[in-house]
């Protein structure tokens, strides 16, 4: 389903050196030669530490980003040629609860239903079910800014799936939501893995890792460190959990 | 819905649910600016009337008790106070006692008689625009010496014509559409440009640096939507709200305007009505809109295109403050010069055509070949504006600048 293949990107950086017209830039390697496969229907956790280039590689599969190398294809089709077509098929969840303040829960959806274009009674059904399921029906005529960090959260994963995408990135979802909200947010994940959905999120809960994923691509400085199941990530220490695990793959 | 339709609503719901917008496009226009200026000219105009009744304290120098300085002490809207030196009238109007002081020369009687000139020195600030004092002084003085100059050529049995050989009639022909074209068509257009500058401001800021510091720009390129359909979406949220803030600024002096016709109508001088009603000419309306919305569109484009490039909004604002410079400058030059005419370069150069046109449509002088030239430009920079503003969206670097 994807296939990422020697995606690299890389970014202009500003120095600690003054020139005329502010700080002198340097080349910085965000993402290196990272190569990776995903299975339709898997789930698949990125881990990383903070700036080892988890956001830039999902915003590239996502084509929101150029890649400098490389390139992602998403269901056959190449993000680098093909990039609207790629946006249609995927739900791209920010690592903010970056929604529009004033606008309340219901108008915040139809307008992303309408971006989608997504006729009326197929995201309404559609809508009422996330609503239900994420319980949401008491905040809906509330404006966005007047809602608490999880609900704002739980907006964004329904308007992340309301066109019904075949592809979800979800970039630390459960961050900044409470442990009630965390559990809902982690059931949601579940249950678009239950319906078949290829699925990747970021995250630095590794409990979720090891609840939801299939698949495991840890990365440190940009580059791979490791891809593979759960179970290959625990066989690297059967005596450590997780978090042990992690902390010697990024620390080496 | 088309999805820059939808992001226009989208975007015009979002930015006239926040007060600032409402207070900017439709408070300060209708409300508070025609206020301002109705309490400002009231002020002034109070200032003017009280100096039309005020007695003006003149310190006179004369050692001969002349006939002019008795016609000064006649005058009822003078009070003369009568010095011993030419220091303490220099000091009566350095300290302020006194508006103006007068100094005649010691032998200014004797000059007189031996058909000589006598002298007169003025002593005055020349601070205050609405003092009478200095006018009031001269007109005595001016008076005197006619006087003089006549009992002179009476001696000599000289007819007055003989030193005036002619005669200047000054008649002045300009129309009260001309008069209200060079006036009022300057001032109007200005404050167009004005509140389209005012009215875009914000909402520019908004939807492109506010976006990208609130992070939903990051979630509106996640969709599917094109770069095409966002600047399309936001430009005309962002025209929409500057051509409302104008037209809101045109209502906030047309209402009362209108109540005052229908009210006082009787009071109001006739040609005061004339000048009006060549203002509130359809041709020159639609003309004038057909000029401002390419305009509007070309300024909204404009500060999209900085806003964006900002990596927040403090950023935005600070570039915007001093790039409006270029519209605001060439929007002032035809106010404080009413009689510049347009030509084919001058057509070229936004705003500044814009003043100069609207001069014309209400003065009934437009050249339509310079008009077509002007709005054949302003779709051609609008065009470019657009496409810079389109260019910097596709711009991963500048879009993720922050």
């Amino acid at each position: 389903m994807i296939e990422v293949k020697n995606l690299s990107k890389q970014f202009k950086v500003p120095t600690e050196r003054k020139g005329i017209f502010g700080p002198k830039k340097k080349n910085f390697l965000a993402v290196d030669s990272l190569e990776f496969n995903l299975e339709k229907g898997k789930v698949l956790s990125i881990l990383g530490p903070n700036g080892c280039g988890k956001t830039t590689t999902l915003r590239m599969i996502a084509g929101m980003l150029e890649p400098s190398k490389g390139t992602a294809i998403v269901d056959g089709l190449d993000v680098r040629k093909c990039k609207h077509d790629v946006k249609s098929k995927i739900g791209y969840m920010t690592n903010n609860t970056s929604l529009y303040d004033r606008l309340n829960v219901i108008e915040t959806i139809k307008f992303f239903a309408d971006l989608n274009q997504i006729p009326e009674d197929i995201y309404k059904p559609r809508a009422e079910q996330l609503f239900d399921q994420l319980d949401m029906k008491n905040y809906l005529l509330k404006r966005i800014a007047d809602l608490s960090t999880g609900m704002k959260q739980k907006t964004s994963i329904v308007r992340t799936l309301i066109h019904d995408p075949e592809v979800v990135i979800l970039d630390e979802p459960t961050t900044g939501v409470d442990v009630t909200g965390q559990s809902v947010i982690i059931d949601l994940i579940k249950s678009i893995k239950d319906s078949g959905k290829t699925l990747i999120f970021s995250t630095h809960q590794l409990g979720e890792v090891r609840d939801i994923a299939d698949q495991i691509v840890c990365m440190k400085s940009g580059k791979k460190v490791f891809d593979g199941t759960t179970q290959d990530f625990q066989a690297l220490n059967s005596n450590k959990n997780f978090n042990e695990i992690f902390m010697e793959l990024v620390n080496e | 819905m088309s999805k820059w339709q939808t992001l226009l609503v989208k975007e015009i719901v979002h930015l006239f649910r926040d007060t600032k917008t409402i207070v900017q496009t439709v408070v300060v226009p209708t409300f508070i600016t025609p206020l301002l200026i109705g309490a400002v000219i009231w002020y002034i105009s109070s200032i003017a009337v009280d100096e039309g009744k005020k007695t003006y304290d003149v310190a006179v120098y004369d050692q001969n008790n002349t006939e002019l300085t008795i016609n000064l002490q006649e005058s009822e809207r003078l009070n003369v106070l009568l010095m011993d030196s030419i220091d303490q009238v220099i000091d009566d109007v350095t300290n302020d006692n006194s508006e103006i002081g007068i100094s005649l020369g010691s032998d200014f009687t004797s000059q007189l008689k031996n058909n000589l000139s006598g002298e007169i020195t003025i002593y005055s600030k020349n601070l205050d625009n609405f003092s009478q004092a200095q006018g009031i002084v001269s007109d005595i003085i001016d008076e005197y010496d006619d006087q003089i100059r006549n009992e002179r050529l009476n001696n000599l049995n000289v007819d007055e014509n003989f030193i005036n050989p002619i005669t200047v009639l000054d008649e002045d022909l300009t129309s009260n559409e001309e008069f209200a074209g060079s006036i009022i068509g300057g001032i109007l257009a200005f404050l167009f440009i004005v509140y389209i500058m005012s009215g875009s401001m914000y909402p520019a800021i908004d939807l492109g640096a506010g976006e990208k510091e609130r992070g939903t720009m990051e979630t509106l390129i996640s969709t599917n939507i094109s770069s095409v359909d966002i600047i399309i979406g936001k430009m005309f949220s962002v025209t929409s709200s500057a051509v409302l803030t104008a037209i809101f600024s045109l209502l906030g002096f047309a209402v009362p305007l209108i109540v005052i016709f229908l009210f006082y109508g009787d009071s109001i001088p006739e040609n005061a009505f004339e000048i009006i009603s060549a203002i509130v000419n359809p041709v020159a309306i639609v003309a004038m809109f057909g000029l401002l919305i390419p305009l509007s569109i070309f300024m909204g484009a404009f500060m999209l295109a900085i806003s964006i490039y900002s990596k927040n909004p403090k950023e935005a604002s600070l570039l915007l403050g001093n790039a409006v410079i270029i519209f605001f400058i060439p929007a002032y030059v035809p106010l404080i010069n009413p009689g510049i005419e347009l030509d084919l370069v001058g057509s070229l150069i936004p705003c500044y055509s814009f003043a100069l046109h609207t001069n014309a449509l209400i003065a009934g002088n437009t050249d339509w070949f310079l008009y077509g030239a002007t709005l054949i430009s302003n779709i051609l920079y609008c065009s470019i504006a657009i496409y810079v503003t389109y260019i910097m969206f596709d711009d991963e670097k500048i879009i993720f600048r922050n």
